[in-house]
C-alpha cells in the first residue's frame, strides 16, 4: 500500500482527459437546423444556457484527472464511477441542450451531434478500457459497467432526445430498422454458419490429402484477393442465368441481385479464415498429447472427438469470430446489390447527404461487430479455462 | 514376458530397427540404451504397436502382439513418454483415470483407483485431483504420468526417456521412487533412455543399441566390466567405468570386520554404494571410514585398498 500512495501519475489517463477537456471546450458540441435539408447552426458546449449544463460533464472530468495525479486502487475505482457517471450523464446534457435550442414549434427541427461529443465518448471509452486494465477487471465486470450507461442513453432516447438527428431518422424508419437488423444478422448468421460446416469438412478433408491443402489454400488465397464490390459483380451473372433456367432456385428467390450473391460471397470470403484457423487448430495440438492418447489404447475416434477437437476448439472458434466480425462488415456493401440490411441506410444516407442516416446504418455496424467480438471472445476463453494456455 | 524375435523395422529403404532378438523376463527392468537415432524408441514402440514392425515376431506371454487388438494390446500396457503426454483440458483425476475409462470400469471403481494410485506416487488427492497439467511442476505432472499409465494395473510400462526433461534433483527422486515402486509391484519395464547413470541405476538387464542393433545385452556389471567393443565402453563412461562400477557396488561387500584400532572418524552406511564411500575418502582426505548400519551403529570398516579390490593389508 505505501509503494502504491507514491505512485506517479497515470499519464495515459491524464492526457486523454486533457484531451477531452481541451475538445470539450473548443470544438462544436450540437448542431441545430429547422429541417433535414438546411445545414446546422453548429454551437459549443458552454453556449448552451449559458454554459451551466457544461459544469456537468466538465467537473467530473477534472476529478479523474485529480484521481489519476496520485493513483491507487481505491481511487482508480472512484475513477471508474466517475467515468461511467459521465458516460451516462452526457445524453442528460444532451437533452438540456434540446429543450435550449430546439424550437419546439418546428416538427423537423434537429439538433445534431458534433465534433466534441464524438470525441468525448471515443475518450472515455479508451479511458475505461486504461482503468479496466490497471484495475485488472475481467471481461465481464467491463460490460457490466456499460450497462448504467446504456441505460441512461436508452431512457434520454425514449423520453428527452427525440429531436436528435439520429432519432429522427431513426422514427421515420423503426420498423425498416428492426427489420434490416434482423435481416443483416440472419444473412451474417447463415454465411457464418454454412462457412463453418464447409471450413470444417474442407480443413479435415485437407489433412488427408496434402494435394487437395495446396490447391484448397491457393484457391482460397485467390479468392480473398478479390474486392468485394467485383466478386458481386461476378456472381450477378451467372446466378441470373441459373436461376432463368432452373425452376426450383428461382422460386426460392434466388437471382443475380439480392441475397443470394451476397450469402455466397459472404462465405467465400469467410471459407479462408474458417479454413486456416480450423486446418492450424487440428494440426498444432501438441504430438506427445496425441501420442499418449494414441498409446493408451483410444481409438482413432475417440482421439478426435476427446483430445484433438477439444484442444483445438478454442483456435477454431477465433477462426469464427474473425469470420463474423468480417461478415458484419462486408454485409454492408452488399447492401449494394439489394441484399437489404443495415448497409441500405448507409447508402441512402450518403445518396440523400444524410449524414445521420449514415449512421443510423454504420453505428449499429459497429456496435453488432464489437459484440460479436466480445461474445466470441469470451466464448474462447471459457473453452480454453484450465487447458492449455 | 516379452520376446522379440529377429525385429526388423524399415522406414522406406531405411533400416531403423535391424534384426533384433530381446528377452525380457517376467519383473525385469529392461533399459534400452545408445545414442540418439539408434532405434531404442522404435523398438519400445513396436511393442505396443504405435509403430509396425516389418519382419520378425514380437510375443506378450508367448502370443504374437499382431494378433491383439490394437486398441485392446494397449489399453493392458502402460506408456509413459518424455514429454508426459498429460491431457491440457483434463484434471489431474481425469488423467489417472483415462484407461479404466476406456476399459469401462465402474466409475466408484475408477474413483478408488485414481486415489489409490496418487496416494503411491505421492499426490496427494486432496491438493492435486482438481488441479490442471499445466499447474503442475515438472515432477508433478510425471508422476500423474506415472500414475496414468500404472492405472489399470497393466503387467507391462512402457518408458520412453520418462525422466528426461526434469531438473536432476528431481530426476534422481523420481529415479529412487521407481524402483522402489518396482520392488513392490514387479512390472515388466522397458526404459528408454540415453543417461547412463540412470540406466545402470535402475535397470536389472542393460541392452545397447547402435545404429538399429544391439550390440550387447546383460547385467549391467556385466556389460561394464567387459564391454565387447570400444563403442560400449565408451558409451559406458569410458574411463569413469571404474566410479560408474563403484556405484553399483555396495559398501557391506568390501568391508571388513572391526579390528582392533580405533574406529575412524568418519562413517558410511553399509547400503552405500562405493562411489559414496570413495568420494568421502577424498573429501575427508582419509583411507579409512567406519561403516555402520541402519541405526548408526558400527558394525565394520572399510579401508582405500579394501575399497579398490586389494587383498587385507
Amino acid at each position: 500500500m505505501a509503494a502504491e500512495r507514491h505512485a506517479s501519475p497515470n499519464w495515459v489517463l491524464l492526457s486523454l482527459m486533457l484531451a477531452g477537456l481541451l475538445a470539450w471546450l473548443s470544438l462544436d458540441a450540437v448542431s441545430v437546423a429547422p429541417n433535414r435539408i438546411v445545414a446546422g447552426a453548429p454551437h459549443r458546449a458552454y453556449e448552451v444556457m449559458g454554459g451551466w449544463p457544461m459544469l456537468l460533464v466538465t467537473l467530473p472530468m477534472l476529478g479523474v484527472m485529480a484521481l489519476a495525479w496520485r493513483p491507487d486502487s481505491r481511487r482508480l475505482r472512484l475513477a471508474v464511477a466517475l467515468v461511467v457517471a459521465l458516460l451516462a450523464a452526457l445524453p442528460l446534457w444532451l437533452a438540456a441542450a434540446v429543450w435550449a435550442l430546439v424550437d419546439p414549434s418546428l416538427p423537423q427541427a434537429r439538433l445534431g451531434i458534433g465534433a466534441s461529443v464524438w470525441l468525448l465518448l471515443f475518450l472515455w471509452l479508451l479511458v475505461l478500457l486504461e482503468l479496466r486494465t490497471r484495475l485488472g477487471l475481467a471481461r465481464w465486470q467491463g460490460w457490466a459497467l456499460l450497462l448504467p450507461v446504456l441505460a441512461a442513453w436508452w431512457l434520454a432516447l425514449a423520453h428527452w432526445l427525440e429531436p436528435l438527428a439520429l432519432n429522427r431518422e431513426y422514427q421515420g424508419r423503426s420498423d425498416q430498422f428492426v427489420a434490416a437488423i434482423g435481416y443483416h444478422l440472419a444473412l451474417v448468421g447463415a454465411a457464418v454458419g454454412a462457412s463453418l460446416l464447409l471450413g470444417v469438412a474442407l480443413a479435415l478433408a485437407m489433412r488427408r490429402h496434402a494435394g487437395l491443402q495446396r490447391a484448397g489454400f491457393a484457391v482460397l488465397n485467390f479468392l480473398q484477393t478479390i474486392p468485394s464490390l467485383a466478386l458481386f459483380g461476378l456472381l450477378l451473372a451467372p446466378l441470373a442465368w441459373l436461376s432463368a433456367r432452373v425452376e426450383w432456385l428461382s422460386a426460392l428467390g434466388v437471382s443475380g441481385i439480392g441475397w443470394a450473391p451476397a450469402w455466397l460471397a459472404l462465405v467465400a470470403y469467410s471459407l479462408l479464415p474458417m479454413v486456416r484457423n480450423t486446418f492450424v487448430a487440428l494440426e498444432g495440438v501438441d504430438a506427445g498429447v496425441l501420442e499418449s492418447a494414441r498409446g493408451m489404447g483410444m481409438s482413432r475416434q475417440q482421439v478426435f472427438w476427446q483430445v484433438r477437437l477439444p484442444l483445438a476448439l478454442p483456435v477454431i472458434l477465433e477462426g469464427v469470430r474473425i469470420t463474423t466480425v468480417q461478415a458484419i462488415g462486408l454485409t454492408a456493401v452488399a447492401a449494394l446489390i439489394g441484399a437489404g440490411g443495415l448497409g441500405t441506410f448507409i447508402f441512402q444516407g450518403l445518396g440523400q447527404a444524410a449524414m445521420d442516416l449514415v449512421l443510423l446504418g454504420a453505428l449499429p455496424i459497429i456496435a453488432l461487430a464489437l459484440l460479436a467480438d466480445a461474445l466470441f471472445g469470451a466464448l474462447a476463453d471459457g473453452l480454453r479455462h484450465g487447458g492449455a494456455r | 514376458m516379452i520376446e522379440l524375435f529377429d525385429v526388423t523395422k524399415r522406414f522406406g529403404d531405411e533400416i531403423a530397427v535391424n534384426d533384433i532378438s530381446l528377452r525380457v523376463e517376467k519383473g525385469e527392468l529392461c533399459a534400452l540404451v545408445g545414442t540418439s537415432g539408434c532405434g531404442k524408441s522404435t523398438t519400445l514402440r513396436m511393442i505396443n504397436r504405435l509403430i509396425e514392425h516389418s519382419e520378425g515376431e514380437i510375443h506378450l506371454d508367448g502370443q504374437p502382439v499382431r494378433t491383439f487388438n490394437e486398441q485392446l494390446l494397449r489399453r493392458r500396457i502402460g506408456y509413459v513418454i518424455q514429454s508426459t503426454g498429460l491431457f491440457p483440458h483434463w484434471t489431474v483425476a481425469r488423467n489417472i483415470g483415462l484407461v479404466p475409462r476406456l476399459l469401462k470400469w465402474p466409475r466408484t471403481r475408477i474413483r478408488e483407483r485414481v486415489a489409490e494410485l496418487m496416494g503411491l506416487l505421492g499426490l496427494p488427492p486432496a491438493e492435486f485431483a482438481a488441479k490442471y497439467p499445466h499447474q503442475l511442476s515438472g515432477g508433478q505432472a510425471q508422476r500423474v504420468g506415472v500414475a496414468r499409465a500404472l492405472a489399470a494395473d497393466p503387467e507391462i510400462l512402457l518408458m520412453d526417456e520418462p525422466f528426461g526433461a526434469l531438473d536432476p534433483i528431481t530426476r534422481e527422486s523420481l529415479q529412487h521412487e521407481l524402483r522402489d515402486l518396482q520392488a513392490r509391484l514387479h512390472k515388466t519395464i522397458v526404459f528408454v533412455t540415453h543417461d547412463m547413470d540412470e540406466a545402470l541405476a535402475l535397470a536389472d538387464r542393460l541392452v545397447v543399441m547402435h545404429r538399429g542393433r544391439i550390440v550387447q545385452q546383460g547385467r549391467p556389471i556385466e556389460l561394464l566390466r567387459e564391454p565387447v567393443d570400444n563403442f560400449v565402453a565408451s558409451l559406458l563412461g569410458g574411463v569413469e567405468r571404474g566410479l560408474k562400477e563403484a556405484g553399483l557396488t555396495r559398501v557391506s561387500e568390501r568391508m571388513l570386520p572391526l579390528g582392533p584400532r580405533l574406529l575412524a572418524r568418519e562413517r558410511v552406511a553399509q547400503t552405500a554404494p562405493l562411489r559414496d564411500a570413495l568420494s568421502m575418502m577424498l573429501w575427508h582426505r582419509v583411507d579409512r571410514l567406519t561403516v555402520v548400519d541402519d541405526d548408526d551403529i558400527p558394525i565394520g570398516e572399510l579401508s582405500l585398498r579394501r575399497l579398490v579390490g586389494g587383498r587385507p593389508e
